[in-house]
Order: structure tokens, then sequence, then C-alpha cells
């Protein structure tokens, strides 16, 4: 049995699912989109000199674990409608390689819609303020954050999708674990934006620490995921 | 149902070992609030009547009573933390076992968390009004604490949502175990990324007196023994609902 | 390595229990199939039906005792066990958003198989959906889906088959089909099948198992039984409603 061959065919049954009806990144791509709208009415008082690029990590993070919040779901409703789950259970994989097939196709849609709506963000807020700190780093903190939101969300979206409350219970499981995670990432990001207006002439410095510590929490909370997945899916 | 024979730890009835410990419990956390007011001697180097000089700035005597809540916020704050690896322990030997005993065990572990956590946060919040004079702030242990009674109520709203026993046990087990990795890491992160909105001021009692020193541990181990007790009580209550379930079921069959 | 003693035995099933708490779900199940049989499993809602089906296949662990199925420990030798289990539900068990083509292709990979291509063609021609292989799954019919549920749980060329009632839901033209497909692969195969269609159940079967309330109520060979002694018992059994 080759895992290798195992995972890439669910990554690939993903993908090919998801470009045939387009239903998932369509829904995460519009969603993002409307919550821009939102923000701009959140901000469209606040006065002349007030400096979004103070919240505009926060705001673009947020923007992504919303989307992200709609999107987990969809990946694994696909899964338990007509008990194609149960079909896959009773072939010999490995339970951990359903777990990064799934996970990989969820962070590769969420990397898709944030290449559209990061640009987007940039245009209707930060044109005016621009970034201190070079483009690539916040993607960085992007990848990093979405791996993140990415496997732990495929964990507990596989179990939400198992209850009464489905979406509701996806974000009461959701926000609170990985708090730690975004707390992170939205100080790196907020670095890349703001600079030393912020961190006091050591900007870099701030970031490369905050990205640390959420590369740490991807590592510590991404192996129990790995270690615990096997039980949550044949339950 | 046959009479189950009263258990006897010692020679003395287990009840008997429980209120005791109980009450001793009661009584400790109680000293120790006591001494906090009364008897231990304010931060070092403050008088009674007139300011302190702290960290090069000076701190009236008032604010230095919110220290106090300090023998109480912070040994709630550990005890309700300890408990919480409960959740975490019981989670792992149900997976293990998948013996319900264990779901059950770990269900009333987080019960007696909620409570603690809740107190942690009540009495942080009396902290944080006498320390800055506001209702709220986002430090580190209280945002850490926040994050935990959400995690807490999540693994409630998570369990009330399953009908299918095995699977809400599974499910509760596997969460708990995570929701307990995510508060640590929760502090650390808190603690090592500065707010900048506000600035950390560290003050965990450093520099604690020799009386200081006892009354905070003995607050700690008044707590753990109330939280033991109540756990106790709460097991057993619950595992005799499980058996007249059981004989209930049993009867219909 | 897995414990596969050569054995006559497709299942072999010792005082198996499954348990929750004090939900008895099984209890101290115990019996014999050889291989080549047609195992039908009868009882009310409830019996344990479903839990001993998914155990034997896998899908679910029991509490206490052991079953084994073509020599392989349900538990122990799961992953290798799984390589020769087909297994036909109520459920198509497909992706609606694939083609049928899509689908088989997937289990394919999944299980790994040597010459996918080839099997893949041979099986849609032998349910007699080539002429629809390029079509989404999502416009088939109620007797197509389980055609092609057919040949996915096929594919891998299983020696012991799982049917979880396979009929229900089917109209009679699909029933003829599913039989006729289920004649063609009798031979040097073991079927375990859970039925509420009796008369289906008995007419298949080499082997009859009726469950009421986790226990065995009846394990015996189709030709010592009397079809009228059979109805009632196993009326009386439904009769005996949910555990």
């Amino acid at each position: 049995m080759s895992s290798w061959r195992q995972f890439a065919a669910i990554l690939r049954k993903d993908i090919v699912m998801e470009l045939r009806t387009k239903e998932m990144l369509t829904s995460m791509g519009l969603y993002a989109f409307l919550v821009l709208l939102i923000y701009y009415l959140a901000v469209s008082q606040a006065n002349g000199g007030f400096n979004v690029g103070y919240i505009a990590a926060g705001l673009l993070w947020l923007a992504i674990v919303f989307t992200s919040l709609l999107g987990l779901n969809r990946s694994l409703v696909h899964e338990k409608d007509q008990g194609c789950l149960d079909a896959l259970l009773l072939s010999p994989i490995d339970r951990p390689v359903i777990f990064f097939g799934k996970a990989v196709g969820n962070l590769l849609f969420l990397l898709i819609v944030e290449v559209l709506v990061v640009p987007m963000f940039y245009f209707l807020f930060l044109l005016k303020t621009g970034l201190v700190g070079p483009v690539w780093m916040l993607a960085l903190a992007l990848l990093v954050g979405s791996i993140g939101i990415a496997g732990m969300g495929t964990m507990l979206a596989t179990m939400s999708v198992n209850t009464k409350g489905k979406d509701f219970i996806l974000a009461v499981l959701f926000v609170p674990i990985m708090f730690p995670l975004l707390y992170a990432v939205v100080a790196a990001s907020t670095a890349v934006v703001m600079g030393d207006a912020v961190f006091f002439g050591e900007w870099a410095k701030q970031y490369w620490q905050s990205l640390g510590l959420a590369a740490g929490y991807d590592s510590i909370m991404l192996l129990a995921a790995y270690g615990l997945y096997e039980f949550i899916i044949g339950a | 149902m046959e009479a189950t024979a009263r258990k006897t730890f010692l020679g003395i009835p287990v009840d008997a070992w429980m209120y005791g410990l109980l009450f001793v419990g009661t009584v400790l956390t109680t000293i120790d609030f006591v001494l906090a007011f009364f008897v231990a001697p304010l931060v070092i180097g403050a008088g009674a009547g007139g300011t302190a000089v702290i960290n090069g700035v000076a701190v009236s005597n008032q604010l230095l009573f919110s220290q106090k809540i300090f023998y109480f916020h912070v040994p709630v704050a550990i005890s309700s933390f300890l408990v919480f690896f409960f959740t975490a322990y019981y989670g792992v030997r149900f997976l293990m076992t998948k013996d319900k005993k264990y779901d059950t065990k770990a269900r009333i572990a987080t019960e007696v968390t909620l409570l603690f956590v809740v107190l942690t946060l009540v009495t942080g919040d009396i902290w944080t009004r006498f320390e800055w004079g506001a209702w709220w702030v986002w430090e580190p242990r209280l945002t850490t604490y926040f994050i935990m009674t959400l995690l807490v109520i999540a693994y409630f709203v998570l369990r009330n949502s399953i009908e299918d026993e095995e699977r809400r046990a599974t499910y509760g087990a596997v969460f708990g175990i995570i929701a307990f990795l995510d508060a640590p890491i929760s502090f650390a992160i808190t603690r090592l990324i500065p707010s900048s909105v506000h600035p950390v001021v560290l003050r965990t009692g450093g520099g604690l007196t020799g009386v200081q020193l006892a009354s905070f541990l003995m607050g700690m181990f008044g707590m753990l023994m109330i939280a033991w007790v109540v756990f106790q009580f709460r097991q057993r209550e619950e595992f005799a609902r499980e058996r007249l379930d059981a004989a209930k079921a049993a009867l219909e069959g | 390595m897995p414990e596969n003693t050569s054995t006559d035995l497709a299942l072999e099933v010792r005082e198996l229990s499954r348990t929750f708490g004090a939900r008895k779900a099984l209890s101290g199940v115990t019996f014999d199939v050889p291989k080549g049989a047609f195992l039908s499993i009868f009882g009310p809602n409830g019996a344990g039906k479903t839990t001993m089906l998914k155990i034997l296949s896998t899908l679910g662990n029991p509490s206490s005792g052991t079953a084994k199925v073509l020599g392989y420990n349900v538990v122990d030798d799961s992953v290798e066990l799984r390589e020769h289990i087909g297994f036909i539900s109520h459920n198509p068990l497909l992706y609606p958003d694939l083609t049928a083509e899509e689908n088989l292709e997937f289990f394919a990979e999944i299980y790994c198989l040597e010459n996918p291509k080839e099997r893949i063609r041979e099986l849609l021609t032998a349910v007699e959906l080539d002429h629809r292989r390029l079509d989404l799954v999502s416009a088939f019919s109620r007797g197509m889906l389980q055609r092609l549920s057919i040949a996915r749980a096929l594919l891998h060329s299983p020696e012991i088959i799982f049917l979880d009632e396979p009929y229900s839901g089917l109209d009679p033209h699909a029933m003829d089909i599913l039989d006729s497909l289920i004649a063609q692969v009798r031979e040097q195969h073991t079927f375990v099948m859970v039925s509420h269609d009796l008369q289906k159940g008995l007419e298949l079967c080499s082997h009859a198992l009726i469950l009421a309330k986790g226990k065995v109520v009846l394990f015996e060979e189709r030709d010592n039984i009397d079809e009228a002694e059979f109805s009632a018992l196993y009326r009386q059994t439904v009769g005996m409603g949910v555990s």
C-alpha cells in the first residue's frame, strides 16, 4: 500500500470536484469580499487622522478566519454525504493519510482565496499607507497561519460535521483553539504593515519572533491532531 | 440491588474523610485569606500610611491592597489549570480503554475546572479594578483564562450536540486533550508577544516573604482539597445515576 | 506479520460483545461460517445486526471477544483484512460530483491497484455502465447507482463481500440486476448480508443467523431450516421489538 498514492488520490479528487463545481472557491471568495465591504462600514466614520494600518493585519486575518469557517465545513460535508467516508474507512488506508489529504486540500483552497483577497484588501485600505516591510514577509506570515488554520480546522470540522450544530459548533471550537496562532500571526503581520510605528525600532525582530511562535504552535498542535485523528474519524 | 458495604480507609469511613477534607480545605483557604489581609506584610518597602516606590513609580497604599487578591486569584488560577489537566488525563485513559467511567470522570473534572476558571476570572477582575482602575485588562493571565473559559464551555457545547454516547465521549476526550494543550500555549504566546495596547506589568509576587509564601501555599492546598472533594461527590452522584439507569434498562429488557 | 492461519473458515466469531456503559449492542455472539458461504443476518431493529456487520468489516471494534474474517483478526490485522473486503450498502458510497469512471479511478488508487484502467473497463462492462462512464454520478438513477456501487465494491477483487440492506429502495428491474451480478460472482466468494427481506435472504443464503437484543437467537445451515418454522420464529423475534 502506498500512502503517497492514496494521499495524492484524495487531493486530486478534491481538486477535480472543486474545479468542476467551483462551490467552495466561489462561496469563500464572495464571502471574503462581502467582509471587506463590511470593513469599510466599520471604518467609514473614523476621522481623517485614523490610520487603518494599525488594525489592518487584524482585519485581514479576521476575514480569513470567517472565510475558513465557511470552507472547512463544506469540505467535510462532501465526505459525509452519501456515506463516502465509510467507503474510505473500509479501504486499507491509514487514517492520518485521510487527514493529510483533506487538510492539504483545504490549505490549497484557502491559499487561493487569499491570493485573491489580500491584494483586494491592500487596494481598498492600504494604498495610502503602504507596507513597511517587504511583501514576501507578509506572504510568509499568511502561509504559516494558513497551515495552522487548515490543519486544526480540518480536524475540528471532522468532529463538527457529525454534530447537530455543525457550523455553529465549528466556530465555537475553532476560535478558542486558534487564538494563540491568530494572536501571533496578527503580530507578525502588523510588524510588516506598520513597522516601527508599532514596534519601536525593532519590527523585524518582533516579526521573526512572532512567526517563530506561530510555527511552534503549528508544530505542536498539528502533531497532536495527527495523533488524535484516527480516534475521531472512526467514531 | 445489594447495598454496597460502607467503604473505609484506615478504619474511618470514606464519607467521614470527605467531609473532613472539605472542612480542612475550607479552613485552609480561609486562613489564607485572613492572613493575606491582616497579617502578611505589604510589598516590601511600603509603609502603612504612605507610598512606596516600585519600579521607579510611586504607588499609593490603596493600590497595594490589590496585591492581596493575588493570594486568592493566583492559587485558584493554578488550581484550575491542575484540574484541567485531569480532563485531558481522563480523556487519554478513555481513548485507550473505551471505558465509559473515564468519560464520566473527564466530564466531572471539566465541571470543576469551569467553576475554578470562573472564580479565577472574577477575582482577576477585582484585581484589575484595584490595580488599574479598570474593570478588565487584556493581560496575559486573564486573557488565557478567558480563553480557557471558552474552551471549557466549548467542551460542554460539543458534548450536548452529539446524541450517540460513545461518539460524545470520544469527541469530548479528543477536544479535552487539544484544549488542555492550547491553554499553556496561549499563555506563552500572550506573554512573549507584548500587546502594544496594554503593556504588561509583570508582578507575579516575586520577593514573597515567609508568611506570604506560607499563606499562598496554604490557599493552594486548601483549594485543591476542595476541588478533589467536589470531584468525588459529583463522581459518586454520577456513578449512582448510571447504575440506576442500567438497572432500569435491565428491568425493561 | 498478520496471523493468517490457513483456514476454511470465512468467519470465526467467539463471544463477541459490544457494550458502552450500560448499553449492550452485542453479547456473547459465537458462530463459524465456512468460505464460499452466503450468510443472511436477520433481526429486528436495534438487534445488533448493523453493529455486527460493522465489526466484521472493520468499521468498528468489539469491546470483548474475537472475530476473525478470512483468518485475519478484525482488530489486529484490520489493515491487511481491508484489502479483501468489499462492501455494498443501501447508500451508494459514491461521489456525486465525479463521473462514474473518476469514482472508480479514485478507489482504484486508494486500493493501490496494479492495472487500474483495465480493471475499471472490465467492471464497467460487467455492470453495463460502460456507455455512461463519462457521466456525472449525480445524474444516475437508483438502479444505476447500485450497479456502479457493485463495481466499486468488486474493484479490488475482494474475497468476502458484505451487503447492508442492498435491496432497499430498488425497483424490481434493479433488483434483478443485483441478483444476476451476485450470481455471477457467487463462486469463490463469501457473502454476508443484512436484510429485512426474509424471502430474499432465505433464498440466497447457505447459512442463516437471527439476532435479537444483541444475542444469537438462531444460527443454522440453510439445509437444516424448515421455512415455515423459520418464518414463525422470525416473526416472533421481530415482534419482540427494539431492545
